[in-house]
Order: C-alpha cells, then structure tokens, then sequence
C-alpha cells in the first residue's frame, strides 16, 4: 500500500498518524516509533564512526529506515549533555545545540561525564553516559543561589579537563572548538531530518527539559549521592530543585521560535524513589516544568525509566493531553488502564524480546498487546530507548513493522 | 551495653545514626562475626520489605550505604576471615562501564555472607574465565545496564563452556535491561532486575535457604 505514496505523502501520513495518537484520537494504524542510540545503527558502520562521523551517521540512518520503514526514528548517536545546556541557559541560540553531546564535543571539552568508542573505549562499542560526583554537599546553597553562574564557574572546571583553567587560553580555545562542534552537529540534525524525510519517515520537532533531580544525581552528586542526600540533607535538595526550575524551562522554550512542539524529558531515578520520596522530591519540580510548557503551548515526552507502576496514577496530576508517557518496564496494559483518555501511552516492546525471539512469536505478542492496546487510541508502539541491540536478527525487527501493519489498523 | 536486636531493628529502619553509634558501642564487647550476622537478618528483612514493595531502590542504596559504614567499623577488628556461604565471582561485562547496580548487589551479597571476587567494569570474557579457574567460585555473576551487555553476556556463557567451567558453576546475569528474554539468549541459569532478587536466587541456585 504505502509503495504507491511519495516521501512526501508518507512523511504527512506518518506525522498525522503519530500526532492524532498524541492528540488521543485513534489514527488509521498504530504508530510505530524507533528510537536508537546507535546500537542497531552498527549494523551498517562501527560504533566510533556513528559517534564522530555525522556523514556515516545520516547514512547508517538512512539505511536503517529504508531497510526498515517506521512511522518515525529517534537517532541519538549523543550522549546526555543537559548540563551544558544548563551552564548557557540565558542564551537560546546556544543552550539547545549542546543538549545532546557528541564525540567531537566530548574531544573539545574532555568531559568526564562520557566515554566514547575509539576514545575511551574500544571502537566498535557504544558511547556510555558515566556521571560522576563535581559537586560537595556544603556546594547546594550556591547552586540553590544561582544554578547557572554555579555551573559555569565551578562545575564545568572541575568536570572538563580542558576548562579547568577557567580564562586560560586552553579553556578558551576548547570553547570555541565546542562551538564550532555544535554548529556541526546542528547541520547534521538538519541532514538527518532531510535524509530521512527523503525516505518518507518524519521527525518529531523536539526541544529538551529535565528533572531537577536527575539533574542533580547525572550531573552534580552521582546518582547514589542524590538519593543519599535526599536523606541526609532533605531541604537542601529540595531548594536546589526549585531553583532548577527556571533555567531548565528556559531550555525547554529555546527552541519554540524555531517550530519545536515536544519536550523530550528522560527520566532516571523516577524508579529508584518510594512514592513517598517521589512525591516530596522529584515530582513537584518535574511536574511545574511539564505544566509550564505545556502552557506556553509545548507538550512533552517523557521517559518513564525502568518501572514507573507505583508512580503512575501521579501522572493524572497533569492536564488531560499534556503529552506522551514512553514507558520502559511498566506494563502499557497496566498504564492504559489508569491513563486511558488522559495520557497518550508509548513503549510495549522489550528490546530483549526482538533479539531473542522468532518472527512468529513477536507477531503473535504485537496482536495480543494491540488487541488491549488499540481501542480508543492515544498509543504509540515503541521499544524503549534502552536501545534494540546490533545483533538483533533483521527478521525480527520485519516482523515487528509487519505485525503493526497487520493488527494495528483501526 | 544495647543488644544485637537493637542494632537489627535500627539497621531495618534505615536509622544511619543510631545504626552507627549502636555499633560503635557494640564492637567493643561483642565479636565481630556477631555483628555481621546480626546484619545479615536485618538485610534479609530488607529485602523482604523491598520484595513486598514497602523499600524501594532508594532505600537499597541507602540500606548498602549504612553497611559500607558498618564494615569500616567492623572489618579492622576481625581477627580471622569468616568462613563465607559461598563465592561469587562478580563483574559488569565486557563494554559497559557501569557500576552502581553491581555494587548494590555486592553490598547485600557481601551482607548475606557470600565473598565477592569483584572484577571490576568491562570485563572480558577471558578475565572471567581466568577468575573462575582461580577462586573456584560456586556462581558467577554478570552485571550490565546496556543492551549491549547483553551480548557480551552470552559470550561469556560462551567462553566458561569452550573451558570446560559451565557445568562448574551457576550463573546469573543481572541489570536494568536484563529479562526471561536475555537469560535465555545468553545461556545464564537465572535473571535479576535488582539486587535483593539476585541474591535471593543466588541463595536459591545452591539449595541455602531463600
């Protein structure tokens, strides 16, 4: 069927399709969403060119949805990099071009928050986000007092070998080598969005925001110190995470003027906390930055990591329509039954299952999951971005893309 | 001079500060291998409140911290090592260098009375295979965050059979991402998605007591 259609045609076929699912319509079919970080992507190149070569990345793309057509494809071949954003958060014409860290960006600055195949690590790997602990606990009252000024002055020297000398001509040079980067990094975004758009899959117009306490356990205190400081020194915590607020919703918006409609927002310790800790420490700040742009007329996709079960009935908390929940672990069926009408659902595929399966047996799990899933619309199927793995037989990912066409219908 | 079932009862409520001064008082009169047995009940009561869905990782991580502190308190002092339940030879498998749910789990496993050889992040499969001819251990634990992991996994898998090891010991491989699905791609004997589960089927494999 979709043989006879242009990319054109397609690209507005897919859109609709996906953004009636958002708006809680039911659409002809169930979209069908792949977000990679580069894994599968080494099918057609190593990991170190997919991270330092953006031509071979747009190609490896490219390749990846001609061979298999989905409704949209998510390509991150970046590592998180919110942090840097956050240091230019007064500057919109910079904050949102360095959200997303590349190679190239991780040789100007020598973070010590990534890892980088043919770097660090060995050349046919993956990048790997690491974090890592730059800030002391008697350091929240300054980031409390100004987040932004805290970051560029002690953060990005004590986290970036080469601005450790802040004014250095070393630290200058390593900036305007990141901005150079950055200037190249967004003509590939553009390319990518053109190459794909050339094969008939849409991408989704994104800007970026973040959990004030993410930010503080990826970026500031380690994951495990965050959660120990939330015991230890709970209305410090507190404080720093409405102070993040502000400048991360400035983030979000940065990209408004440019057409952006969607907030990515991935979560990390949402899984970690108790409901009782999730709704003293994270939720709150995370839930003022969604409503706040959903108010100025952005809604997000957020990134339930791992197990959200015992958080979901928060989600309700928002304004009906506010977005898409993309869940990892948490069952779709259990979401759909508590969000129905309200949220639209993405996720429902273990990427685990397309490695180890048979096309028959993931057909027959895409016709029970929709069959629940299907009626009354708002769900997007997708594996989650924990990335479906290089090894993964071809077949299987077919079989995913023909079971959607085949049951997902409506 | 406060009692053992003081010290389990504030260790099981996450009581960091009257853990610690509990057993500051304690180490002086009470054997050593008391206390961490001591510790060892309060973690199995731990991981049934984490099992029943009444701790969450957040108080994993916390519960880990406090015997971190413990231990600096109580290792200098043990004069002879205590005989261990049984070794586990622990990694994070080749490409993947993260750490925090493998040192969650060393932490309980450690609590729980196995010996841990930890062989770091981004283990080859031949460092595993090298470890397991060393310490003879009767489980070897695979831990990963990334997919990617998963395969280096199954490698390993690989490598133990090819050296004749598989039947030697049991494996489990653990993460974030790990399922029914991985364990049966890799090969491993069982799965975990987080630490007190995984020490839970480590103590099942060998027929101890759940």
């Amino acid at each position: 069927m979709s043989r006879s259609r242009s990319p054109e045609e397609l690209v507005k076929e897919r859109m609709e399709r996906i953004e009636k699912a958002i708006d809680l319509k039911e659409p002809d079919r169930v979209p069908l969403f792949i977000f990679t970080c580069g894994d599968v992507l080494r099918k057609y190149a190593k990991g170190y060119e997919l991270y330092f070569n953006y031509d071979k990345t747009c190609e490896a793309s490219i390749r990846f949805a001609s061979e298999f057509p989905v409704d949209s494809l998510g390509v991150v071949t970046a590592a998180e990099g919110f942090v840097f954003s956050l240091a230019f958060a007064d500057y919109p014409d910079i904050a949102p071009s360095i959200r997303f860290w590349s190679g190239p960006m991780h040789d100007a600055l020598l973070d010590r928050y990534t890892r980088w195949p043919g770097r660090e690590l060995p050349e046919d790997s993956i990048l790997q986000f690491i974090g890592g602990q730059f800030m002391n606990v008697e350091e929240y009252g300054r980031l409390s007092d100004d987040p932004i000024s805290f970051i560029n002055e002690v953060i990005l020297p004590r986290s970036c070998l080469n601005l450790e000398k802040p004014g250095s001509a070393k630290a200058n040079a390593s900036l305007i080598r990141l901005g150079v980067e950055a200037s190249r990094f967004l003509k590939f975004l553009g390319d990518l969005a053109v190459g794909l758009a050339k094969v008939g899959i849409p991408s989704l117009p994104l800007t970026f925001a973040y959990a004030p306490l993410d930010f503080i356990g990826d970026f500031l205190r380690y994951p495990t110190g965050a959660l120990l400081d939330v015991r230890r020194y709970p209305d410090r915590v507190k404080q720093a995470c409405e102070a993040l607020v502000n400048p991360i919703i400035k983030i979000g918006l940065s990209l408004k003027p440019a057409g952006a409609k969607y907030a990515f927002i991935p979560l990390h310790l949402n899984e970690y906390l108790s409901p009782k800790l999730y709704s003293e420490f994270y939720w709150p700040t995370l839930r003022k930055i969604i409503e706040m742009l959903y108010d100025q007329g952005i809604k997000s996709l957020v990134f339930f990591e791992g197990w959200h079960d015992i958080h979901l009935e928060t989600i309700l908390d928002l304004p009906r329509g506010w977005g898409v929940a993309y869940f990892e672990k948490t069952d779709v069926r259990k979401a759909k039954k508590i969000l129905e009408g309200h949220t639209c659902i993405m996720g429902g595929i273990p990427p685990s299952m397309l490695l180890q399966e048979t096309p028959d047996k993931i057909k027959e799990y895409v016709r029970s999951l929709l069959e629940e899933m299907k009626p009354g619309g708002g769900f997007i199927l997708a594996p989650g971005v924990a990335d479906i793995p290089k090894e993964t037989p071809s077949e299987n990912i077919k079989a995913l893309i023909e079971a959607v066409e085949e049951y997902g219908r409506y | 001079m406060p009692s053992l079932d003081e010290l389990i009862d504030a260790f099981i409520e996450l009581d960091e500060e009257r853990v610690l001064s509990l057993v500051e008082k304690l180490v002086v009169e009470v054997p050593p291998p008391d206390i961490l047995e001591a510790c060892r009940k309060a973690t199995v009561v731990i991981g049934e409140r984490f099992e029943k869905g009444e701790y969450f990782l957040s108080e994993l991580v916390y519960a880990g911290e406090i015997f971190r502190r413990i231990m600096d308190i109580v290792l200098p002092r043990l004069r002879e090592e205590v005989k261990p339940v049984a070794t586990i030879v622990l990694g994070t498998v080749e490409g993947d260098i993260h750490d925090i749910g493998k040192n969650i789990f060393k932490a309980f496993a450690e609590a729980a009375g196995f010996k841990v050889i930890d062989l770091g992040v981004d283990t080859s499969p031949e460092r595993f295979v090298e470890a397991v001819r060393n310490y003879n251990p009767e489980i070897v634990g695979m831990s990963g965050l990334l997919t990617i992991a998963i395969e280096s996994m199954r490698r390993v898998v690989e490598a133990l059979k090819q050296a004749g090891l598989r039947d030697r010991v049991k494996i489990i491989i653990g993460g974030g991402r790990v399922d029914e699905y991985a364990r049966r791609y890799t090969g491993a004997d069982e799965w975990a998605d987080n630490a007190m589960v995984g020490v839970r089927k480590c103590k099942q494999m060998l027929g101890l007591e759940g």
